[in-house]
Formats: C-alpha cells, sequence, structure tokens
C-alpha cells in the first residue's frame, strides 16, 4: 500500500528515495494537485538557486580568534587511564578467581593458575633445618677455633724461641763479662800476691842479710 | 596530493596544531558563511555569526566523537549559534516559528551579493521564520537528508518534512515577489 501524503511523497521525491508505486502516485499528485506541483516547482528552483547560490566575497576574519591553544593535559587527565584502570580490575578480578599465583625463587619468577598457595615447610622441618644451619655454624667455629688455636701455638712457639736466644745470648755475654772479672780479680791478685811474695822475700832477704851481718861479727 | 580527512584534522588541532585546526575552517568557511548569509540576511551578521560559530564549534570540539560526519555537527553547531544570535538581537522574542524574526526589507548590503537570484533568494529567505528557513537551509543548500536534519535539530522526521512542506509553500510567494 502505497503512502499517499503529499508531505511523504514529497520528502522521498526530495531524498531521491521513490519507489516505483510512488513516483506514480507522485506525478499523479503532480498532475491533480496545483499547490503540490507549485512546491515541487519551488523545490527545483530552490535546488538550482542552491547550486548557482553566489555570496560576497569572504571577508577577512580573525581565525586566530577562534583557536584557544588547548592545556597540555594533566597525565591524570589522560583518557585512556579509565580504560587502563578497568582493564587493571578485571585483571585483578580474574587473577583472584583463577588462583593465579607467582614465587620468586632463586631469582626466578614462577606464575602459574589454579594452583594452591604453596604451604610453609612443617615444624619438623624447620627443626631439621636449624638442626643443620646450627651443626653447620658449630662446624665453622670450631674450624675457625682450631685455626686460631693454631695460630697461638705458632705465635707462642716462635715468641718462646726467640726468649730462648734472647736469654742466651745475654746470659753468654754475663758469663763471658763474669769470667773476665773473675780473670782480672785473679791476676789482680796474683799481681798482689807477687808483690806480698817480693816484699816477703825481700824482708827475708833482709834479714838473711841481717843475720849474715850478725854472724860476722860474731865470728869475727 | 591527498587531503587529510576531518577526523585527523580534529586530532592534530586537538594537540594543539594551529595548522590543522586552519585547514579545517578553510574547508567549511564558505559554507558556512554562506548559511550566515542565507540565515541572517546581510553579510555583517553572518562574519559575525561564522566567527562565532567557529568559536564555538573549537571549544567543543574535544565532543565530537565521529558518529556523524564532521559536516552534520558542524552545521548543528550552527543552527545553535544562528538561534543564539537570534536571541540577542532581540531577547524577548520566541524563536521557533516567529515570524518577527524575518527581515521585512532588503539592507543596503544585499546589493554586494553579485547575483540577482541569490539576491532574491536571500532576501525570500529572510521573510521565512527562523525554523522553516533553518530546514530550507540544510535541506536545500546543506544537502542533508530529513532524518540528518530531524537530528541535527532535535526533530522528528515528520516535523522536518512538514516544516519544509509549508515553508516551500511561503517562498514560493516571496520569490514571486521579489521576481514581480
Amino acid at each position: 500500500m502505497v503512502n499517499q501524503s503529499p508531505e511523504y511523497l514529497f520528502g522521498q521525491w526530495l531524498d531521491n528515495a521513490l519507489t516505483e508505486d510512488e513516483r506514480s502516485a507522485f506525478e499523479a499528485l503532480c498532475v491533480s494537485d496545483e499547490d503540490f506541483a507549485a512546491r515541487v516547482a519551488t523545490a527545483t528552483q530552490l535546488n538550482v538557486a542552491a547550486e548557482q547560490f553566489s555570496a560576497p566575497p569572504m571577508p577577512a576574519w580573525d581565525k586566530n580568534a577562534t583557536f584557544i591553544a588547548p592545556d597540555k593535559p594533566k597525565w591524570w587527565q589522560w583518557q585512556g587511564l579509565p580504560a587502563v584502570s578497568m582493564a587493571m580490575s578485571a585483571a585483578a578480578m580474574v587473577m583472584v578467581l583463577s588462583g593465579f599465583s607467582m614465587q620468586v625463587e632463586d631469582g626466578r619468577v614462577t606464575m602459574g593458575f589454579g594452583q594452591s598457595v604453596p604451604k610453609g615447610p612443617t615444624e619438623a622441618e624447620v627443626a631439621a633445618l636449624v638442626a643443620d644451619r646450627i651443626n653447620d655454624y658449630q662446624q665453622a667455629n670450631q674450624a675457625m677455633f682450631t685455626q686460631y688455636v693454631n695460630a697461638l701455638q705458632q705465635q707462642q712457639q716462635e715468641s718462646s724461641t726467640q726468649l730462648a736466644q734472647y736469654l742466651l745470648k745475654s746470659s753468654r755475654q754475663e758469663r763471658r763479662e763474669d769470667f773476665a772479672e773473675l780473670v782480672q780479680f785473679i791476676n789482680q791478685q796474683r799481681d798482689d800476691d807477687q808483690r806480698y811474695y817480693a816484699r816477703q822475700l825481700t824482708h827475708l832477704q833482709r834479714e838473711i842479710n841481717a843475720m849474715d851481718d850478725g854472724y860476722t861479727a860474731v865470728t869475727e | 596530493m591527498f587531503e587529510k580527512r576531518d577526523e585527523q584534522l580534529i586530532e592534530q588541532a586537538l594537540k594543539g596544531n594551529k595548522k590543522a585546526w586552519f585547514a579545517l575552517i578553510k574547508r567549511y568557511e564558505t559554507g558556512i558563511y554562506q548559511y550566515g548569509i542565507r540565515m541572517t540576511g546581510t553579510p555583517h551578521d553572518a562574519a559575525d555569526l561564522m566567527q562565532d560559530i567557529f568559536i564555538a564549534v573549537f571549544k567543543s570540539l574535544s565532543n565530537f566523537r565521529g558518529d556523524g560526519s564532521f559536516k552534520a555537527w558542524l552545521y548543528r553547531i550552527a543552527h545553535f549559534r544562528c538561534i543564539e544570535f537570534y536571541r540577542r538581537k532581540r531577547p524577548d522574542t520566541p524563536l521557533e516559528d516567529s515570524e518577527e524574526l524575518s527581515c521585512e526589507r532588503p539592507t543596503p548590503e544585499h546589493s554586494l551579493m553579485s547575483d540577482i537570484t541569490s539576491q532574491s533568494l536571500t532576501h525570500a529567505m529572510q521573510r521565512l521564520p527562523l525554523a522553516q528557513r533553518a530546514v530550507i537551509e540544510l535541506k536545500f543548500f546543506g544537502q542533508f537528508t530529513f532524518e540528518e536534519i530531524a537530528e541535527q535539530l532535535g526533530l522528528s522526521s515528520n516535523t522536518v518534512k512538514s516544516r519544509l512542506y509549508s515553508a516551500l509553500s511561503k517562498l514560493k510567494l516571496d520569490l514571486e515577489v521579489e521576481h514581480g
């Protein structure tokens, strides 16, 4: 059924969208309705006038006034921010719902979905681990102490040797000095004895001589 | 050389590229100026309206989402600026279907029009109410479809058709008077 409304047909004609039936109805209306035909004529006239419309030349106008340099948007005004925020939220939800887990071990990052979060070590494992560590610590300490004692002993030995050498050296020198003193003393004693004996001899000689003189006198 | 698309020029203009904005203006200024002449009736008012329109367009440029053509969006803003223009001129006059907004006499500036037919047409259009004038302008000079005009003016397609139908009847008489 063709819409016979003049306004509709007129609109269709202007939009160049008339079907065959509508075109027939339109043409019939143009013939029968003078007022309608006049509108069609005016529209045609307007189409031609629009094509041939000549306006006065473009005036010189201030285009610069229309340009307002936009402020550089701040980073929080970035239009992608809501989208990024939404995406991050969605990613977080997926991670939570899918049981996403991430492990960092020995410089390696391991990620996975649907895994339960690994539990920590048991009490026994902790105890064993602590015992191991203490044992290691003790061994290390012991080794260190042994090393320390050896070093001390060595140092002590060196010190003792040095002291003994010093003592030997110093006692030898003292003995030498003592002997020298003794020899000197003995020499002095001998000198003194010699002088004593010399005096005694001299005295004896004098006595002998005196005795000789007396004897002589007696004899004479 | 290929011309840049409107969307590319808009994107660059929004980043502060003055050259791109001027290229966009150059593309549409003649059309908008002629729209202004037909809607206001005088080259002087048309120039004022054109500047108004482009300032408003630049301010709203970031709101252009590219759903429709830039031209349609531009003429929608032009229509609102035109209404504002008349409101400023006659603050107490209701705009829709108002006969008082028409310019009864040709102004001396009409003589600036280079062509008699264009002069007559411009003058005849000034006798139409603003609402009808806008429909005639967008349909015959803007080459928009009824759907596009309806969207731009915020009306139903049938209302637009009805306004055009009424406007043509009045315009025919006015053109006859002008030529007569």
